[in-house]
């Protein structure tokens, strides 16, 4: 597969538009439409195509996590204010806030009270450029949590968001770790676009044997098939 | 004011789980460090030494100064240490933190108070001019063990480095251009280096080389300073919990073996780097011939 990488302020050539007729146009991360036909990068990367979705985007592995509507992240509460909690998605940068009441089921009376230092999954449910980016633990639009929430025990292990976001696409995404690893064991996972993943399998040596595949994996930017090779080395020092 | 990032909840928990199970994140024992890697620049002088993620330059120079009045027979040794956002984002450029002023402290006390360069030798005319070796240490990535990084690499860019060399004539000082004679290495007494141990559970887990994680959560600190020969430079215990004076005496036995490992380390890499450098004695030096 050869990926076209575009530079800041290159034009997206019209032949890798995504080729459907149906739908509108989705212009993804690092992409910007300037009326009236042109579509400019605002950030290096290859180009990326989702035919199905009608989707473009450009994918670079460089950069910090920029928050964008929909992402699902792990956050890390800072601090709680009379109505929202200020949250950490990466360090250094603004706090996102998270709504006291927007988790699944909860209300004045009974809500999760949440202490400096933990960690939430939730997804960014608005990131306009110049506002506080803002979250909520709970799909607001059925009310149920869907994983969503506070994420209890466990460890939580620094990779990069591309790497995050390859995990997230699961077999697309091109990482075996986390079905090699399923396939065994039986572990808790919560992935977040920010550059974090929750792992909790109950037990320390196998949770941290997992982030150091995931982590290692990520830095040495492994293949398939050593991914494979390190899996099976680390379920055999598991079991 | 930035500062570094706090880690969750669940991470100091997790953390301090494994260490009583016996395990590191990473997988390494309590007692082991993570891959050193030691290299040299163009320059003579110019060390990097990286220490799993965290990553220190150093770079000594030297210049022609006046000596100064009340020590006439030394030359001036300074060691500069600045840590800026490159190394971590929780650093600032001109904002002394605490980070920062212990690491400069630690290799004062390491390596000039305890006299690893002899300064008498920087001395070119008593009381008149000397030598001024300035030493600048810049960490460039920190995950952990900054001093024991920075020590490292300074030490060893200190026995790296070559001064120029120069003649006395009468009140006349001429000072030689590296072309002209080689430059002399520094006269080295010692080779001291910095061992780093974090205390968890009240003492009860001793760590080495502890990631920047591992040090934000551990209890206490004792940083060692030894040479090879077993002679310690400074012991610094600054904060944190009591430590049995037992499991100091375990610490300078584990920090002995450690420097030990280093001297070696740094020996066989200077060894190496001037292989690489000699490109095949004086005669091909002298040689005229071009290669076609």
């Amino acid at each position: 597969m050869s990926a076209t990488i575009l530079l800041p302020g290159e034009e997206l050539p019209s032949d890798s538009l995504p080729k459907t007729k149906k739908g509108t146009l989705t212009l993804g991360p690092g992409l910007r439409h300037i009326p009236p036909t042109s579509i400019t990068a605002t950030t290096s990367g290859s180009i990326s195509v989702d035919n199905k979705k009608s989707a473009v985007w450009l994918e670079n592995t460089n950069g910090r996590y920029q928050p964008s509507t929909g992402d699902l992240v792990i956050a890390q509460v800072h601090h709680g204010s009379t109505d929202t909690y200020h949250c950490a998605l990466t360090p250094q940068t603004p706090f996102a806030l998270l709504g006291q009441l927007a988790f699944e089921g909860a209300s004045k009376k009974s809500r999760p009270h949440l202490l400096s230092g933990d960690l939430v999954y939730a997804r960014v449910s608005r990131a306009v450029k110049g506002e506080d980016v803002e979250l909520e633990g709970f799909n607001s639009a059925t009310g149920k949590s869907e994983g969503m929430g506070q994420l209890k025990g466990g460890m939580v292990f620094e990779v990069s968001p591309a790497f995050a976001r390859r995990l997230m696409m699961g077999s697309k995404g091109g990482v075996k770790i986390l079905e090699g690893v399923g396939e065994k064991i039986r572990f808790e996972v919560a992935v977040g676009r920010n550059g974090r993943v929750w792992v909790d399998s109950g037990n320390v040596r196998t949770t941290a044997a997992i982030g150091r595949l995931l982590t290692s994996s990520d830095e040495n930017a492994w293949d398939v098939e050593e991914q494979e090779k390190a899996l099976k080395k680390a379920l055999k020092d598991m079991s | 004011m930035p500062r570094e990032a706090e880690p969750s909840n669940n991470a100091k928990a997790f953390l301090l789980q494994a260490l009583r199970e016996n395990v590191r994140l990473d997988g390494r024992a309590f007692d082991e460090f993570r891959q050193i890697d030691l290299s040299f620049g163009d320059e003579y002088g110019v060390a990097t030494a990286r220490l799993g993620k965290t990553k220190v330059m150093v770079r000594v120079s030297s210049e022609v100064v006046k000596a100064s009045a009340d020590r006439k027979f030394d030359g001036v040794f300074t060691i500069s240490t600045e840590l800026s956002p490159i190394a971590s984002p929780a650093f600032e450029v001109g904002r002394q933190d605490q980070a920062e002023v212990l690491l400069s402290r630690i290799l004062e006390k390491t390596i000039r108070r305890s006299g690893a360069l002899d300064t008498e030798s920087l001395c070119i005319i008593a009381g008149q001019k000397c030598f001024h070796v300035r030493a600048d240490v810049h960490v460039l990535d920190h995950d952990g063990s900054l001093v024991d990084a920075s020590c490292l690499a300074l030490v060893a860019a200190l026995m790296h480095y070559r001064r120029p060399d120069f003649e006395v004539r009468g009140e006349e000082v001429q000072i030689f251009d590296p072309r002209e004679r080689e430059p002399i290495k520094l006269s080295m007494q010692h080779q001291p280096f910095c061992v780093t141990f974090g205390y968890y559970e009240d003492g009860s887990v001793m760590l080495l080389d502890s990631t920047l994680l591992e040090e934000q959560c551990r209890e206490g600190e004792v940083m060692i300073s030894m040479n090879r020969f077993g002679e310690i430079c400074q012991i610094a215990k600054y904060s944190g919990e009591p430590v049995d004076a037992m499991s100091v005496l375990n610490c300078m036995n584990v920090a002995l073996e450690k420097v030990k490992v280093f001297d070696k380390l740094v020996k066989a890499k200077l060894e190496e780097d001037e292989k690489r450098r000699d490109v095949g004695g004086l005669m091909a030096e002298l040689s005229a011939e071009n290669a076609r």
